[in-house]
């Protein structure tokens, strides 16, 4: 299982603590706006810079961890720090550094107290990729929740009118699923520290214990309690549309891209490996709320003109797909769910990324002040145009490609489960073309007096265009990487 | 010759994302000229590649998506079915872009005019050379996006805006359908290569297959405006006329015939679908033939026009011929392009009228115009020996020939079409070319481009008829022949061979005269509840609206007010308002007031010391 040794260089630690020390370096140098700017990007370009060289370093191919780290930490409570890499987990961790470096970009005007915000910013970084890498379940936990307090004061600080309402929102509902989590995280450590002896935090070891239905199933529920809030599954979602219209544009990016996908990426890393029967029995349930969600999110988004709160409810909708496709249980559906992970981080990113643009020009988010926006922002609209197109599922832009994926998986075993899911890909064009007509077309509203894209835009924009476009006619690159952690997952998951 | 194939798709590509990137950036003509020049190049390559296609051709150009059991490349087929169709895509195509370049010279937004056009035409290409279905699936899901963004290319109207958007998602229902009739077939047989679905198809349970088959036609329906789902297409005319001519004309609203083609050893058997399918195709050929009887703009006549003769293709399909659908594609095609050029034409002569109303005695504006628009009208009424004239009555022979009283009704509503057919062409021809100019316009001059590309159109048009000359007229039909389906090849007696062209031309000398003798001379617009009721297309959006549009805003409103507001929100505050309550009630318990404490500890000993006497007794 292990490849990696740990007398190798720690890259993984490396890429771990890498944001923490860029937030030292912001605090160190808050008196300058601009050297903290520089100094976000610069250590997130080279986490980014890392992160691909890993990728182009090791063989993705392989089964087992790519890398690992393993040292003894607190020995007196079994607590190891031990990091691990496979192929999910390392796209993950190329998408964390990259949105990771689009959320600094998109928020190079803070004046706010730049410096705690970037320094915020950063350690999201840490706690993210701490999540995506941590195999021992107090470790994890502590960057589960260190996830919490970066996006808390981002929302709170920094956010629009309502923002304590969100921030406080956002806080009392992830943390009141986590702290479920943690108390099942002791029972299993102190039930299997009484079946063997051993008593260990760490993950592979505490697959082995022996547990009736009835524990595996409260456990269960309460390591998903956790999970289901972060992707969001209906009905823990409410918390998401106000997050979303509260947080400034960075936030927002980090909201969508990552914090959402650790929930999905906590359900297959730890909820069913650690309790396969529970999860095998829960997979209608799942299924049935993913379904759900599917459409009563996209039902919702369709009323709304808030357009953050639009994309926010669309992303509810996606990410019940992504459940859909777990529930399926199959090797097609699962690289389809990871696929649409990725996919639906960089498109939502970039959603949020044209919508912190558009309220920079209109200065609402409101579609009743919007309209017409091609007139005098042509380059920016077709931007626009091109990832609700992707949103939406065009097929040959990136989020098709996970759908698609995902729908043949889940056909495979459970016709009638994707026959219904289709119809949420009709919906999802509905509420993504009322935000189009909105945004870009009808009559110009008033003259807009900013100028199309700044070159710093240009910037930010054309790599999630290539991206959005490369991963829906490309995507092989990043189902290879997938295929065999996938597979030891499902073998794993299920006895 | 990979390389050949692959250029019939990668041109209009390359020509549209580099329009779309750099566009702006070059000189006035040059966007139009290099748009025109990639379709062309296609339409080169096509040519180039026809010698390959008797064998049929293949190549791969990558994988696109892997995973699993499943896999899905990026391949071409260029066979009989493929070829004529690509050829005439980009033949069509290329004509429309030069018509266009002259169209379009004065809009300032060209660019992203010529963009989305040469986009279309590779989605449109990527539909018709695909050899998967998921690939067939990303042509017809781009063209639909092309469509709606051309549709709305006038955006500044919101109402030319939502027009594109009820297109998309009109025909986003049925896509639906044929989503889950490709993840069915996937299922079922493990591939979705169209070569090998074909070859493949009696592996599947019959009722499987016209389940199948239904969800396909379903696909077929939306992007070809047949019934329920046509109601986007009269609509659609808010785009600029190229685009009509193109798109919801010539190509677009074809694919759902060509699907059914290319599946048709899948569709063919089961004969419950084939029924469907017929029925379908002649429904909607009567109900757009009524709905044009009454239309004032002259885009929506020829809309309703396309409407109802591509009913007449799904007709076709549904009696099992596949090279008299084909047929009729190929020369619709043709003459329907350039009937909307000549509109567009017409429309511009008028200064921008689209009402027939206003228009009357046009004939003089401009002579090349009215005769190329007239060549377009006889083929579509079916004049004897145009193309038009061909296609219609293999189609109704096919029907015909069948002989039992499914299809002879079939035929009937073919025929009773037919004469509506002729009769609203000719109302168009009388109402714009006939009597004075009642308009107010000064005519304007027409550019040159756009007046040349039409006479080639015509000559197809009327002659399409020698591709398939039928051998009573001393042809042998060759599209049959070079389709492989000399099974279509009717072997009807002389004497009903006779008399079925007979009721043709009857039926277009009859449509004829009545237009001739209540249309000759205008005696202004008259309004009745019959003319109302074809004038708005039998109430069909009002009605969808109350059976599907308002509904569905409901069922939103409900999950947004009820469900999110209501329930999940209202809980949660609920949940919020009560604990800041319970502390409020606890925090007033500890007030700093050192008597209220005293009083607590009393309370709580005198407590403490009863429960050790009630245990003492109890003892």
């Amino acid at each position: 299982m292990i490849a990696g040794s740990s007398t190798q260089f720690p890259l993984l630690s490396l890429l771990l603590w890498l944001p923490l020390a860029g937030v030292l370096l912001c605090l160190l140098l808050r008196k300058s706006a601009n050297a903290c700017r520089w100094a976000a990007l610069l250590f997130n370009v080279v986490l980014l810079g890392i992160a691909l060289w890993i990728a182009f370093s090791v063989d993705t191919g392989s089964s087992g961890w790519l890398l690992y780290e393993d040292y003894s930490w607190i020995e007196r409570f079994g607590i190891r720090y031990t990091l691990g890499l496979d192929g999910i987990s390392l796209l993950l961790v190329i998408l964390t550094a990259f949105l990771q470096v689009i959320a600094v970009l998109i928020s190079w005007q803070i004046d706010y107290h730049p410096a705690f915000f970037y320094a915020l910013v950063l350690m999201l970084g840490t706690a993210v990729l701490g999540v995506f890498l941590a195999l021992d379940l107090v470790l994890f936990y502590l960057f589960w929740e260190l996830m919490l307090i970066p996006m808390f004061v981002l929302i709170g600080v920094w956010g629009q009118q309502r923002r304590v309402y969100a921030a406080v929102k956002f806080f009392f509902f992830t943390l009141s699923g986590s702290l479920l989590m943690l108390l099942a995280m002791i029972s299993l450590y102190l039930l299997h520290g009484d079946q063997t002896g051993v008593y260990t935090f760490a993950l592979d070891a505490l697959k082995q214990t022996e547990l009736s239905l009835t524990q595996e199933l409260i456990f269960y529920i309460c390591f998903m309690s956790a999970f289901a809030v972060k992707v969001p599954l209906f009905p823990f979602h409410a918390w998401l549309p106000d997050a979303h219209e509260q947080a400034p544009a960075a936030g927002s990016v980090d909201l969508a891209g990552l914090v959402l996908k650790t929930g999905v990426y906590g359900i297959i890393r730890f909820a069913f490996p650690l309790f396969p029967n529970a999860a095998e029995m829960s997979l209608p349930v799942l299924a049935l709320l993913a379904l759900i969600g599917l459409f009563y999110a996209a039902a919702i988004a369709f009323k709304q003109t808030n357009i953050k709160r639009l994309v926010a409810y669309s992303s509810v909708s996606h990410l019940g797909f992504v459940i859909l496709g777990l529930a399926a249980w199959n090797q097609t559906a699962w690289e389809g769910s990871l696929l649409l992970m990725v996919n639906h981080g960089i498109t939502s990113a970039a959603l949020f990324v044209m919508l912190a643009l558009v309220r920079q020009r209109t200065g609402s988010n409101d579609l009743a002040n919007m309209g017409g926006l091609w007139q005098s922002q042509p380059k920016m609209s077709a931007f626009f145009l091109l990832f609700a197109m992707a949103s939406l599922g065009l097929p040959g832009l990136a989020n098709f490609a996970g759908e698609i994926l995902i729908l043949i998986g889940t056909f495979a075993s459970k016709p009638v489960w994707a026959s219904i899911a289709v119809i949420g890909v009709l919906l999802s064009a509905t509420y993504m073309l009322r935000l189009v007509q909105g945004v870009i077309w009808g009559p110009c509203r008033e003259p807009m007096k900013k100028e199309d894209l700044l070159p710093r835009e240009w910037l930010l924009l054309i790599p999630l265009a290539l991206l959005v476009v490369w991963l829906g006619c490309y995507p092989q690159p990043l189902l290879d990487p997938i295929r065999e952690p996938v597979t030891a997952l499902l073998q794993g998951g299920r006895p | 010759m990979a390389q050949l194939l692959a250029a019939i798709i990668l041109l209009p590509l390359i020509g549209g994302v580099f329009n779309a990137c750099f566009g702006s950036r070059l000189p006035r003509p040059v966007p139009a000229i290099l748009a025109s020049g990639a379709v062309i190049g296609s339409f080169l390559a096509c040519l180039g590649m026809l010698p390959e296609a008797a064998e049929g051709a293949r190549t791969t150009l990558f994988t696109w998506l892997n995973s699993g059991g499943f896999r899905a490349d990026v391949g071409l087929l260029f066979d009989p079915l493929s070829s004529s169709m690509a050829l005439m895509v980009t033949g069509v195509a290329s004509l429309i872009h030069l018509y266009a370049a002259g169209y379009m010279e004065e809009d300032e937004d060209q660019v992203r005019f010529f963009a989305l056009l040469n986009l279309f035409v590779f989605a449109m290409l990527m539909i018709v050379l695909a050899d998967n279905l998921l690939l067939m699936f990303l042509g017809w899901e781009g063209v639909g996006f092309c469509s709606y963004g051309l549709i709305g290319f006038w955006y500044r109207k919101s109402e030319n805006a939502d027009a594109g958007r009820k297109a998309f998602i009109v025909t986003r229902i049925g896509d639906l359908f044929f989503t889950i009739a490709v993840l069915w077939l996937f299922a079922l047989l493990g591939t979705i290569g169209i070569e090998e679905i074909n070859s493949r198809v009696l592996e599947i349970d019959p009722t499987v297959v016209t389940i199948i088959s239904l969800l396909l036609l379903g696909g077929a329906c939306g992007k070809s405006a047949q019934l329920p789902l046509m109601s986007w297409l009269p609509d659609a005319m808010a785009g600029p006329t190229p685009v009509s001519a193109l798109i919801h004309a010539a190509t677009m609203v074809t694919a759902g015939v060509y699907l059914l083609c290319r599946l048709f050893p899948l569709v063919s058997l089961s004969p419950i679908a084939m029924g469907a399918i017929a029925l379908v195709g002649a429904l909607t050929a009567l109900y757009a033939a009524t709905s044009a009887l009454c239309q004032r703009e002259i885009k929506r006549v020829l809309a309703f026009s396309t409407m109802s003769q591509v009913g007449y293709m799904f007709m076709a399909v549904g009696v099992g011929s596949v090279s008299a659908a084909m047929f009729h594609l190929l020369t619709h095609a043709f003459f329907k392009a350039l009937l909307f050029m000549g509109a567009g034409c017409l429309i511009h002569l008028a200064g921008h009228e689209n009402d027939i109303f206003e228009m009357g005695g046009m004939r003089k504006f401009s002579k090349p115009v009215f005769w190329l628009f007239m060549a377009g009208l006889f083929c579509l009424a079916g004049a004897p020996l145009t193309g038009g004239f061909f296609s219609k009555d293999l189609i109704l022979a096919t029907a015909y020939a069948h002989g039992d009283s499914f299809h002879l009704a079939i035929y009937g509503l073919g025929v009773l079409t037919a004469l509506l057919t002729s009769f609203y062409s000719f109302r168009l021809a009388y109402l714009v070319f006939a009597g004075d100019y009642r308009g107010e316009a000064h005519p304007h001059s027409l550019p040159k481009l756009m007046v040349w590309t039409l006479p080639l159109l015509a000559l197809f048009g009327l002659g399409a008829g020698l591709f398939n000359l039928p051998h009573l007229f001393g042809g042998h039909s060759w599209l049959s022949g070079w389709f492989g389906r000399e099974n279509d090849i009717l072997h009807l007696s002389l004497q009903t061979e006779y008399q079925l062209i007979a009721t043709a031309v009857g039926v277009f000398v009859i449509g004829w005269l009545i237009a001739h003798f209540r249309y000759r001379t205008y005696s202004g617009p008259e309004y009745n509840r019959a003319s109302e009721f074809l004038l708005s297309a039998w109430y069909v959006d009002a009605l969808y609206d109350r059976l599907l549009v308002r509904p569905f805003d409901l069922f939103c409103r409900f999950c947004w007010q009820g469900g999110e507001m209501g329930v999940i929100n209202g809980v949660l505050d609920g949940l919020a308002s009560g604990s800041q309550g319970w502390s409020r009630s606890l925090r007033a318990l500890s007030d700093g007031k050192i008597p209220r404490y005293l009083q607590g500890f009393a309370w709580g000993f005198l407590l403490i010391v009863g429960w050790f006497l009630l245990k003492a007794v109890a003892k």
